[in-house]
């Protein structure tokens, strides 16, 4: 009989202890002070982000979204700071990510875009097991996408920039070259070899040579981030480099005409994911623009061999 | 008498009317699985329906099996269990009735809300702030009851089981209590931690516990042998009790939290493989000279597979929870797998051998078809091992995605396959279970002639 007794008394014991050391304690010892880079959830007369997290939370978009990013996550944005998460509950940190993770996804892609996602997620991304939230109301909608758009913003710099109004009004009148023609973009390829791949790499895909050194790497064309862009937006980046990084003023470097053609061709780059379908099986029935690949030699003529 | 029909006070009633809540729940939870795993390789599938879109679907999924199937079947099989071990009656059956009522009340409240995305948004605790208190009302009438009927016991000695069942009914109501943090709000990492404590210990603190001490119990008594050692039974239990409840933060790795809290995690993520080999042990050497009534025995083979499947996911768990495994696996459809063959491969095997075992036990009357129980064996084991199967190679592509910073849209398409294979899985499963259901329904609701030579509750000690 005494051994029962001891043998009660010692599994309250541990459990008692237990729950002290891995719920209590944490909870006395562990006050993350709060960041600056929390979410703001900024209400507006047309949205009101707030409330678009509690659809998140009740549509179960964390079922398949993760909110926070890892060291090991490239592309995902800055890391995550116990500070962030004051705010946040309940936590939607998530468990498992079938989609991308989402603790930067703010300013990633325009509004329009989030919400022609939430309503036919395959139209916008091909091959995306998401699941159709057009039963949401618009408003619903709406505040949804507010939220998205407000996630990381406080942690992020890249929120969706415009070009300035002169781009808009004074190069893309003028513009001499067909940004959407073949010739175009082939004309701007070897624009793009001479002066581009260094960084950005022959694909585009930001894994040039020079990238390796540069603290601020350069940016990855093929994301879908890129095909948003118009093409004043492009202009205005070659034009004008991107401010803290080392990508030059190309207004000093190329004429304007040699900008164009360079646009054009950027804007070939992502083109295997602008392919939009109704279905997947349709996906590789559409035939995309390959262009001819260069040859290292071609690339990099001073190479010399071996 | 209306009470009579409503609180039966006949003996067994309670158990009986647990375990078939059990197995309706069970359909109903399954074949939502079932619906969202077909979700996944057919998006748009159901198009404009809340209640039928996945995350829904998948909310109401986890609470359907694991407090609906599971929890109920457990209950169930512990009113049967517990007097047989104690040589006596159950304390209340009238109790046990109205828990089972309870019970019923919690989970078509679950469903009503759950499905409707009535949620509180957190993980594994989404039920709303009543059916919190109504669990928590159930989780301790039937501590009460148990207890109650060990105090009478006409037995000395506690057999091991006990203590299994015991140390479950005195500790996961308040892991469910803490878990729910229904009326306090935490910080959000803060809320992560108590909500992994929860997350982790239903499986640890419930699952674990009352399953093993279901194997404990069916195994000797399946293979009429004696169990190997009850000293390394003993130190199996205390294993669990104490490496399990801290284990709860290895979900959350890689995100801010503490790193002594991390540590603790990860180190008793890893001492868990005491308690599994101790258990492990125990059952072999118990099997020991015994396999070859697996061919025959189908509640011994359900037991079995199930004893197999622990050790697989007993292996993979504390090999997961490491920091450079996790960091590689974690987020993906690998960690799915593994909870599936813990709580479907091993603890929903064991049920189901303890519902094989037990109900004809408990009501007298033999089951309908042994044929449809070799169906079900198959489509359930098959499907399962499909599952398990697509799910971990699904697993390594996305976490092969992930390691390398391939985007999502690029290496989704390659897992197209194996979102199909998982969707046959849980055809067959849901199949499996819908048969399961069929022949409870027809042993015990058809007026059965064959009632009387019945395998009858010959009580073994």
């Amino acid at each position: 009989m005494n051994g029962y007794r001891l043998g009660a008394i010692g599994i309250v014991i541990t459990f008692f202890t237990i729950i002290t050391a891995t719920v209590l304690l944490p909870m006395v010892l562990f006050n993350p002070v709060p960041s600056k880079s929390y979410n703001k959830y900024v209400k507006t007369s047309e949205v009101n982000p707030a409330r678009g997290r509690q659809i998140y939370v009740r549509e179960g978009c964390f079922y398949c979204h993760t909110q926070f990013t890892r060291l090991q996550d490239r592309g995902y944005g800055p890391l995550v700071k116990a500070g962030d998460y004051v705010w946040e509950t309940p936590h939607q940190l998530g468990t498992a990510r079938t989609g991308p993770d989402l603790t930067n996804e703010g300013g990633k892609f325009p509004s329009e875009w989030q919400k022609a996602h939430l309503i036919n997620p395959r139209a916008v991304k091909p091959g995306s097991i998401m699941p159709s939230f057009s039963h949401l109301s618009n408003r619903d909608m709406n505040d949804l996408v507010s939220y998205i758009q407000t996630l990381g913003n406080q942690r992020t710099v890249h929120a969706y920039v415009e070009a300035p109004a002169e781009y808009e009004l004074v190069y893309l009148p003028k513009k001499t070259v067909d940004t959407n023609s073949d010739a175009a973009a082939n004309a701007g390829r070897g624009i793009y070899t001479q002066n581009c791949a260094a960084c950005h790499g022959l694909e585009g895909e930001g894994n040039g040579p020079n990238s390796i050194s540069l603290e601020k790497k350069p940016a990855n064309f093929t994301r879908a981030f890129y095909k948003q862009y118009p093409d004043a937006f492009w202009f205005y980046r070659v034009s004008e480099g991107v401010a803290g990084t080392r990508m030059p003023r190309f207004n000093e470097i190329l004429t304007e005409e040699e900008r164009w053609y360079l646009v054009a061709y950027l804007k070939t780059l992502p083109q295997n994911q602008e392919i939009t379908v109704d279905k997947l099986d349709q996906l590789n029935k559409v035939g995309q623009v390959h262009l001819p690949k260069l040859t290292e030699q071609e690339w990099e003529p001073h190479s010399g061999g071996n | 008498m209306l009470l009579d029909a409503v609180l039966s006070n006949r003996e067994g009633s309670a158990a009986r009317n647990f375990i078939l809540s059990a197995i309706w729940w069970s359909i109903l939870g399954m074949g939502a699985g079932m619906l969202g795993g077909l979700e996944f390789s057919m998006p748009d599938l159901i198009h404009n329906i809340p209640q039928l879109s996945f995350p829904h679907l998948r909310m109401w999924h986890v609470n359907a099996v694991a407090v609906g199937w599971l929890s109920m079947g457990y209950v169930g099989a512990m009113y049967y269990m517990v007097p047989s071990l104690a040589k006596t009656k159950l304390w209340s059956e009238r109790l046990g009735n109205f828990t089972m009522w309870a019970w019923n009340a919690v989970m078509v409240g679950a469903f009503c809300t759950l499905i409707n995305g009535s949620t509180e948004g957190r993980e594994y605790a989404e039920l709303g702030a009543v059916l919190d208190v109504l669990v928590a009302i159930a989780l301790v009438t039937i501590a009460a009851n148990v207890y109650m009927t060990v105090v009478n016991r006409k037995v000395k000695k506690l057999y091991v089981s006990l203590w299994y069942f015991l140390g479950a009914l005195f500790w996961f109501p308040l892991v469910y209590i803490i878990g729910q943090r229904t009326f306090v709000a935490l910080p959000g990492l803060n809320d992560a931690i108590v909500g992994w404590f929860y997350g982790h210990n239903i499986l640890g603190m419930w699952f674990t516990t009352v399953g093993v001490g279901m194997m404990y119990y069916l195994l000797p008594r399946l293979t009429n042998a004696p169990l190997y050692s009850h000293g390394l039974s003993m130190l199996g239990f205390w294993g669990i009790a104490l490496f399990y409840a801290p284990t709860g933060t290895h979900h959350i790795l890689q995100s801010p939290v503490p790193e002594w809290l991390k540590a603790i995690a990860v180190i008793s993520s890893v001492f868990l493989l005491v308690p599994v080999l101790t258990v492990l042990t125990n059952f072999f050497m118990t099997m020991k000279g015994k396999w070859q009534q697996v061919v025959t025995d189908m509640p011994l083979r359900f037991a079995v597979t199930s004893c197999m499947f622990y050790l697989v996911t007993c292996v993979q768990g504390p090999f997961q929870a490491t920091r450079w495994v996790n960091w590689y696996l974690h987020f993906t459809q690998w960690v799915v797998g593994h909870a599936h063959l813990a709580l479907l491969g091993t603890f929903s095997f064991i049920l189901t051998s303890a519902i094989y075992y037990g109900l004809p036990r408990i009501t007298g009357r033999d089951w309908h078809s042994q044929g449809l129980i070799r169906a079900h064996y198959w489509l359930k084991f098959l499907g399962f091992l499909l599952m398990m199967v697509s799910l971990t190679i699904a697993g390594l592509i996305q976490s092969a995605g992930w390691a390398f910073g391939v985007p999502v849209d690029q290496w989704g398409l390659q897992i197209r396959p194996y979102w199909g294979l998982r969707a046959v899985s849980g055809v067959m499963i849901v199949l499996g279970q819908c048969i399961f259901a069929y022949n409870a329904f027809k042993s015990l609701y058809t007026p059965a002639a064959k009632a009387a030579d019945a395998k009858t509750a010959e009580v073994k000690a």
